[in-house]
């Protein structure tokens, strides 16, 4: 087979697996708010009130890019997004992990310091987004995908 | 063909590239704008949905008249060391707390040496199979102190703390436990209409705001106690950061 033909389909999987990773993500904060705000403030990079509203926003934004991802809408645009927004967590991990905190990152749980005896898994959870980041290389570099809103619009078959 | 028809066609094919150039950049256009929209409106519901429940919050507050620290917390004792203790009565380790140093809380409060200032804080409700344990659990520890018996009804739940992740202990047994440390029926009413739940919200809340985030947290006199490697302080650690504070 062609690898020209092929990378449509490699970067269709790329898209729906990012999809399904930020609509999890998203889902499993957005049933409890204030647990959501407590993993952010965990970080103890801002005051809480602030936590309190990048608590709140965040499972939406991410619910949203998930389902942009999902219909495939500005592919290359919704990947950028979801790549920055993965960035961001890798900073904030990062951060977390210099300044020796014990925390759960809040990644795909509502998070929040760790009950003394256990350890935080820092390496894995960043070796996991960047994982994530690599769908979303894919995508940047080649968007165009099958089943999408894109191929849609543009009138592709 | 013709040197006419070659450029005939050729003029057209290039007038379809065109055309579909034009096509692409439009569509990449309004998606992207789209794609815009959409993030700024999930942010504005985010938003939106914050501020909604925070000022339902403020119309549902109930505040234990006899609560102090801002209406957060409880005091047992009346010694000149303040003690604050955030404990969720969900987590095991404040239960380990507990059992190791609850008998030295309460011989310092009976020596007039500390004040013990109870902050019931539900950040565990996750672990209560959608029960919401944690903050049932306050906001009935909140009617046992307008009922006068706090620090009796504070033991009792500790004694029977549910399990992690069980659906801890329901409305029919927090009231049961009440009765059994003489709180009549005020509490009942309290407990079963929820009077206190969105009180625990405010204390977590607080909670967050002072950079605390997990529980137990112990402060002595304004300063946060821990023990080795950021474990839970011993009785001996506890007792000899009073006697520090009484200088």
């Amino acid at each position: 087979m062609h690898w020209g033909k092929a990378w449509p389909w490699i970067s269709t999987v790329a898209r729906l697996g990012l999809s399904a990773v930020f609509l999890v993500a998203g889902g499993l904060k957005i049933t409890d708010l204030d647990e959501s705000a407590r993993a952010v403030n965990a970080y103890r990079l801002m005051d809480y009130d602030t936590a309190k509203v990048i608590g709140a926003i965040q499972p939406f934004l991410e619910i949203a890019v998930g389902l942009l991802l999902l219909i495939g809408l500005a592919v290359r645009l919704s990947a950028a997004i979801g790549a920055l927004l993965l960035v961001v967590f890798i900073a904030g991990i990062i951060s977390a992990w210099a300044r020796g905190l014990q925390i759960d990152c809040g990644c795909f749980s509502k998070g929040g310091d760790l009950a003394a005896g256990r350890t935080a898994q820092y390496g894995w959870d960043i070796a996991r987004d960047v994982g994530f980041l690599l769908l979303a290389g894919i995508l940047l570099w080649k968007p165009r995908t099958r089943f999408s809103m894109d191929g849609l619009l543009m009138g592709e078959r | 063909m013709s040197k006419g028809k070659r450029d005939r066609s050729a003029a057209k094919r290039i007038v379809e590239q065109q055309k579909a150039a034009e096509r692409r950049r439009r569509v990449t256009i309004w998606t992207s704008v789209a794609v815009v929209g959409v993030l700024v409106i999930a942010g504005l519901i985010g938003f939106g949905v914050l501020s909604k429940k925070d000022s339902t919050d403020a119309s549902k507050l109930t505040t234990p008249t006899v609560a102090v620290d801002d209406g957060t917390a409880f005091a047992v004792g009346t010694g000149p060391v303040t003690v604050d203790l955030y404990e969720d009565f969900m987590c095991p380790i404040c239960h380990e707390f507990e059992t190791q140093a609850g008998d030295t809380i309460t011989t310092l409060i009976a020596d007039k040496k500390i004040t013990a200032r109870y902050h019931p804080v539900a950040i565990l409700d996750r672990a209560s199979n959608g029960t919401n344990y944690s903050t049932r659990s306050a906001g009935a520890a909140a009617a046992a102190a307008e009922g006068g018996k706090f620090i009796e009804y504070h033991k009792v739940l500790y004694d029977n703390q549910p399990e992690e992740n069980s659906d801890g202990l329901d409305n029919a047994k927090l009231i049961e436990l009440g009765k059994s440390v003489g709180l009549g029926d005020a509490f009942a009413t309290a407990v079963n209409d929820k009077t206190y739940d969105t009180w625990a919200g405010k204390v977590t809340d607080t909670f967050s705001s002072r950079g605390y985030t997990g529980t137990p947290t112990i402060v002595v006199a304004g300063k946060q106690l821990q023990g080795s490697n950021g474990s839970i302080p011993t009785a001996e650690q506890f007792s000899a950061a009073v006697t520090a504070a009484v200088g």
